[in-house]
């Protein structure tokens, strides 16, 4: 016991405390067969924070990106601007698209892997979905509810539940038919100990299954199902009685039972790994027959401090072990290879990591970025966002950065996987295209942005070709008149003034009216674009009616009808644009053959306490074929 | 009662018989000067440790609804709040963690067995004459066992009446206020029979609690109203003070009923919130102080208390659709206090204290605590020095019960006046204490273990202490620096089946730590009161050197953190302002910016006037709290309420 004599002198060195030290950012490790992997980190309870991060094999490091000035691996977040919510807790990969189950926040999310951006957020309050299977077009997902919904793939939607056990925790499907495992888990000391068994084609419960109590995670090699209990309580040796059970799926009996503590297990490629706790061991088991192959996968005497989640990669023979730490530190992922030695670790990952999927689908960012450079958006000419809440962020000012280093940022942006703020009214981005897009029959082009239903914040969209061939864009340029070009109030002009702090709101005036955009909490850089030379910033550009209200409580901005970027939806309609919607300052037709350059400009006026300004965002140009 | 007291009593016996009645005035005056101070001043110069009492005066300067109001202007301690009148409030003295602090009722302890905590919103500050806080051991040789053995101590002193000559005193009021909220209470307090005076009062609270918070969840943000706030409250007591011969007897009998929801965490796209609770809370407690001859004072204090809570979720996805849970705790609990005036400087004191504890279909626990101080004061010196020793037994319903404690602790302060004309005190003081596991440490289902230690907390202090006073104008300031660490400390951990989390002795934390507060007075025609705190906590997680927490700030616990508050009172008009502030502090034990959580400030204002009428006086108050309307939350998904405002009417007759 140190001496308190010399406490007074302590406090005055307490300044001298050591400071924590955070993990170190994950090294870059060499991977490669797929373009990267998927890892879902399910946080901690009730606090808000699952996370999703994509590590790229060909840069060999996660994705990150600067949250409030902290580094964040969570590419959900980067890509929607909102985060997955509570107890992320299962994620497959079905055709091109991925499905998250967020348990306490009843959620489904249907995200596009290539970027990570939500395509549908299936809400289903209180039910808390918790695994996913898929099978011929539909997505089911059980829920501790006690119920499996099916979700139709091309709709997006639930068109129908089943009834099943109490509080099912692991689904999969195999010979026809759905197994689902009833944990009975949310009645602690009474768990349920039946597999529901659920016909594919009348989608009902066809019949029961006795299994150890409290069974949980469920796996299929396509034939075989296995499934793992974790059996009761055992107040002596304080932990459960787990076991490993194997169900003929032909006679829906259980055919085999194994002794030995077990929790998580992947299948794939005809075999098992299995972890347990205790003796922190992997087994792996060849499902066909049910032999323990090996009863000792890793070699090299690797500790796992507390595994999470496991995946297996049957091509490769890797597999992957996330390991959750001391559930409050961020947990890493470990990948052992075939001879079970440890390749590497990536530390760090995120909170909780629970699942892995491994995209093929696409191509890498960086690749991706190669392709799509050559593609629409080839040259960022001017990029002059009004002052808002992402600007200075998105795409990020780093000290030196001027009007054609912001530029080529967002061109890396809009072609990588990032986002593009214009501010405020009036914030404008002129993109040269690698190619003329012709005028066609229907659609020629959509632009991307971050809009949800409820959260539209529409942008005018200016269209100029090249007439004079100099690959500048000094041509006539052409409004694309949307649904509110009647309404709408052309050449208002709008001026934006330099705060005093970085921490205040930046005041603005038109002809008529003044303001702010309010400076929030959940921003916390200047709003006013820091490479700009001048005190004030004057923009011209046509002013659409304000879509902003105060509806039960919440802050929503409706969409307008067709016609705008960042207005409705990615891949809907109101994302697509034709050309033959030009006109000339007179309203008349342009009637343009075809074009060469894209001005967008943030086109309305509005701003709460709550989500701050009206502010388009942009992610990517795509031409349609 | 039935079982545990025999010995008790007969120890008691023998001291009271063996006893002269007689009562010299010396020692009432004594004992009386203890109440004086806490009424009088705020910090206590020749206090061993850091003393801090907030009166009627203050707490209606800072607008207190609740004691925990009060508390939060207090140095040295962390309050953490679920939010609105309903979210549970506790605090946290000197970096030990919130279940070191003993929370009494008139000086007799408070329990709860089964989770340790004692809400401080439960308190209505209208009942309540002064809050005492006492970082370190107390001055008092009156103190009870139990209390001598805690690190901390807050006391809550009822109103007591003060009739002035008058035969009777009353009091109504109103409380109006945002989100739904109305209390009313009445108060009378009357004379019986010359030598004793009996107060009564019953209290009413209603609030909706259905204030607007902010979801931040990016393009998915939005205003949201609480929902499952709600609080209606129902308190009454009534207390005897009696003059029997050469003792003060003070019984009171309480009751409180409530039925409140219990607001859920902020969870995105799920905003169901279904979690109910009702308690209904009886207890009578009684403390006889008695001079026995002019040397002996003898106190000695009863209670039985039982509480009924129900829980109640119908919104579970379980076989039932609902969790609803019954507790029934009661307690009894028999102390006495013998203090001994040895000679003129030097007195002794010797103390016991029986507790019984039993939460129904779960344990009963017994403790004995017993404590015996000496203390020398001079004119200059105040020495103290104490022994606490505690014994548990515990009684199972169900498997093995937890093994019985038998622990010594020894608790060394002094405080030496170094300048008497400045009226500047230098003091230090040792302290080693120890917290028991609760009930549902202990057995709670899969959770609970029954091999757990208690966790054991040091704390050594040292400060100045300055008080002085110039015409009108009074100071008092203190300055203490302390170094605290507690061991063993009883967490929810992973098992060796990581799908299990268990109750378990892990970790180290050392804190070092510096609070400061200052209070200024004026009295006269027009009077004045400032009080400011300022504390720094550097609460180091020592678990295991090299693990990914090593040298991390405890959770909830700001590095920097302040308040104050001020009030004028002028003949037409009196105001009052207060603010709280908070550094940034981290949410987890992992100080990741996953975890930050910002710093936050909240201010208020209020204004009052009193009218004096023929045979009444009326105050009419209007209080604006969180004036700014700051957002922010103190337990992490749990939002404070915004801006609100209130509106008091009392008569005083």
């Amino acid at each position: 016991m140190r001496k308190y004599g010399i406490i007074p002198l302590l406090i005055l060195l307490s300044g001298c405390d050591p400071e924590p030290v955070l993990l170190p950012d994950p090294a870059p490790v060499q991977e490669s067969g797929h373009s990267g992997m998927l890892i879902l980190c399910e946080g901690l309870f009730n606090q808000n924070n699952s996370t999703m991060s994509w590590f790229d094999f060909s840069t060999g490091r996660p994705e990150s990106w600067s949250r409030n000035g902290a580094t964040s691996y969570d590419c959900f977040e980067k890509a929607n601007g909102r985060r997955l919510g509570d107890t992320a807790c299962g994620m497959i990969l079905y055709g091109s698209r991925l499905y998250i189950a967020v348990s306490e926040s009843g959620t489904v999310e249907i995200v596009d892997p290539a970027d990570c951006r939500s395509l549908t957020q299936i809400s289903m309050p209180g039910a808390q979905p918790r695994a996913l299977a898929a099978y011929g077009g539909s997505v089911y997902v059980c829920c501790f509810d006690g119920t499996v919904a099916r979700i139709d793939t091309l709709e997006m939607k639930v068109t129908g539940t089943a009834s099943v056990g109490r509080n099912p925790d692991g689904i999969c499907a195999a010979g026809g038919k759905l197994y689902v495992s009833n944990s009975g888990g949310l009645d602690f000391s009474r768990p349920d100990s039946t597999v529901s068994v659920i016909s594919l084609d009348t989608f009902t419960e066809t019949a029961r299954i006795a299994v150890h109590p409290n069974p949980g995670r469920i796996c299929t090699d396509g034939t075989g199902v296995y499934v793992i209990s974790r059996g009761l309580f055992d107040y002596s040796s304080n932990s459960y009685d787990s076991r490993l059970q194997r169900i003929d799926t032909g006679t829906d009996r259980i055919v085999e039972t194994y002794d030995f503590p077990v929790l998580n297990m992947d299948i794939d490629g005809g075999r098992a790994w299995l972890y347990g706790y205790g003796d922190g061991r992997i087994r792996v088991l060849e499902t066909a027959t049910g032999l323990i192959l090996d009863d000792c996968f890793i070699k090299d005497g690797t500790q796992v401090e507390c595994p999470y989640g496991i995946k297996a990669d049957a091509a490769s023979g890797k597999v992957y072990i996330c390991d959750a730490a001391d559930y409050v530190t961020p947990g890493s992922v470990l990948c052992f290879n075939a001879d079970g030695r440890l390749e590497y670790r990536l530390q760090g990952i995120g909170i909780n990591p629970n699942s892995i999927v491994f995209h093929d689908g696409g191509v890498s960012a960086q690749e991706r970025r190669g392709s799509t450079q050559e593609g629409l958006a080839d040259r960022v000419f001017e990029y002059r966002p009004a002052p808002g809440q992402f600007v200075n962020t998105m795409p990020l000012f780093e000290e030196g950065d001027n009007d054609s280093t912001m530029a080529a940022k967002c061109l890396a942006a809009l072609n990588g996987n990032g986002m593009v703020t214009l501010g405020g009214y009036g914030g404008y981005i002129t993109i040269g295209l690698g190619h003329a897009i012709a005028n066609r029959e229907g659609f020629d082009f959509e632009i991307d942005g971050n809009a949800l239903k409820g959260s539209a914040e529409p942008a005018v969209v200016w269209v100029s070709a090249d007439v004079n061939g100099n690959a500048l864009p000094d041509d006539c340029w052409y409004q694309i008149a949307g649904s509110e070009y009647a309404r709408s109030a052309q050449d208002c002009s709008i001026s934006y003034f330099r705060p005093q702090s970085d921490d205040a709101s930046v005041p603005w005036a038109t002809a008529d009216s003044s303001g702010m955009i309010p400076h929030n909490s959940f921003h916390a850089q200047a709003y006013y674009p820091k490479w700009y030379d001048s005190e004030s910033v004057t923009f011209t550009g046509t002013l659409l009616p304000c879509n902003m209200a105060l509806e039960n409580g919440s802050w929503v901005m409706q969409a307008y009808e067709w016609g705008y970027a960042d207005n409705l939806p990615n891949g809907s309609d109101g994302s697509r644009f034709d050309i033959d919607w030009a006109v000339r300052d007179d309203g008349t037709a342009a009637g343009l053959d075809s074009i060469n350059f894209i001005r967008i400009q943030s086109a309305v006026i509005g701003s709460n306490a709550v989500t701050g300004e009206i502010s388009a965002e942009l992610t990517r140009i795509l031409e349609l074929e | 009662m039935r079982t545990c007291c025999p010995a008790l009593i007969a120890i008691l016996c023998i001291h009271v018989n063996a006893q002269e009645l007689s009562l010299p005035d010396s020692i009432r005056t004594e004992d009386l000067r203890e109440v004086r101070i806490s009424a009088d001043r705020t910090y206590g110069a020749d206090a061993l440790s850091t003393e801090q009492v907030s009166d009627a005066g203050l707490m209606n300067a800072t607008g207190a609804l609740q004691v925990s109001d009060a508390v939060k202007y207090f140095s040295g301690i962390t309050v953490k709040d679920y939010g609105g009148i309903g979210g549970l409030k506790t605090v946290s003295v000197r970096g030990l963690g919130a279940s070191h602090t003993a929370v009494a009722l008139d000086g007799v302890m408070i329990t709860d067995s089964q989770t340790g905590q004692i809400d401080l919103g439960r308190f209505s500050a209208g009942r309540t004459g002064s809050v005492r806080l006492v970082s370190g051991p107390d001055n008092d040789m009156l103190q009870s066992a139990a209390m001598a053995a805690q690190a901390a101590t807050v006391n809550i002193s009822l109103h007591k009446p003060e009739l002035d000559g008058q035969r009777m005193k009353s009091r109504a009021q109103l409380k109006a206020g945002s989100f739904h909220t109305v209390s009313a209470q009445a108060q009378t307090d009357f004379l019986v029979c010359g030598s004793s005076a009996v107060s009564t009062n019953v209290e009413w609270l209603q609030t909706g609690g259905d204030y607007p918070y902010i979801q931040n969840n990016g393009s998915s943000s939005g205003i949201m109203k609480r929902k499952n706030s709600d609080v209606r409250r129902l308190s009454a007591d009534a207390a005897l003070f009696s003059g029997i011969g050469q003792s003060d007897l003070n019984v009171r009998a309480c009751w409180y009923q409530s039925e409140q929801g219990l607001p859920a965490n902020i969870l995105y796209n799920e905003n169901a919130a279904s979690e109910r609770l009702w308690n209904r809370d009886a207890f009578i407690q009684a403390t006889l102080r008695s001079a026995l001859g002019s040397r002996l004072t003898l106190q000695t204090v009863a209670k039985y208390g039982m509480s009924r809570t129900r829980y109640l979720d119908r919104d579970v996805n379980n076989s039932s659709g609902s969790t609803d849970n019954r507790y029934l705790e009661r307690e009894c609990h028999v102390s006495a206090v013998l203090l001994y005036r040895i000679a003129g400087r030097l007195s002794a004191s010797a103390a016991v204290d029986g507790r019984r504890s039993e939460l129904q279909g779960v344990s009963s626990r017994y403790i004995l605590n017993s404590s015996a101080a000496l203390k020398y004061a001079s004119e200059s010196l105040v020495l103290t020095a104490r022994l606490n020793h505690i014994a548990t037994r515990e009684h199972a319903l169900d498997g093995l019960p937890a093994a019985p404690l038998s622990h010594l602790s020894p608790v060394f302060a002094a405080n030496w006046t170094v300048w008497p004309a400045a009226g500047l005190h230098v003091r230090a003081s040792y302290q080693n204490t120890l917290r028991l596991p609760t009930f549902n440490d202990l057995y709670f289902e899969q959770v609970g273990r029954r091999d757990l230690r208690p966790e054991r907390a040091q704390v050594a202090s040292a400060g100045l202490a300055v008080e002085h006073a110039f015409r009108h104008l009074s100071l008092s300031m203190h300055a203490d620096a302390y170094d605290s660490r507690v061991r063993d400390r009883i967490l929810a951990v992973p098992g060796s089946n990581t799908a299990v989390w268990m109750m378990k002795n892990v970790g180290l934390v050392t804190t070092h730590g510096f609070e400061t507060g200052l209070e200024l007075a004026c009295s006269g025609p027009v009077r004045y009161g400032t009080m400011m705190s300022y504390t720094y906590q550097r609460a180091m997680d020592k678990s295991r050197e090299g693990g990914t927490t090593w040298n991390h700030q405890m959770p909830y616990t700001p590095r920097h953190s302040a308040a104050g508050t001020a009030f004028l009172e002028t003949r037409p008009l009196c105001a009052g302002v207060n603010v709280i502030y908070s550094g940034k502090y981290f949410c987890n034990a992992y100080n990741g910016p996953e975890y930050a959580m910002p710093s936050y400030y909240e201010l208020g204002f209020s204004l009052w006037r009193d009218l004096k009428l023929e045979s009444a006086t009326v105050r009419l108050k209007a209080e604006c709290m969180n004036l700014t309307d700051s957002r922010y939350e103190v337990v992490r998904n749990y939002p404070m309420p915004g801006r609100q405002i209130r509106l008091t009417a009392s008569v005083d007759l």
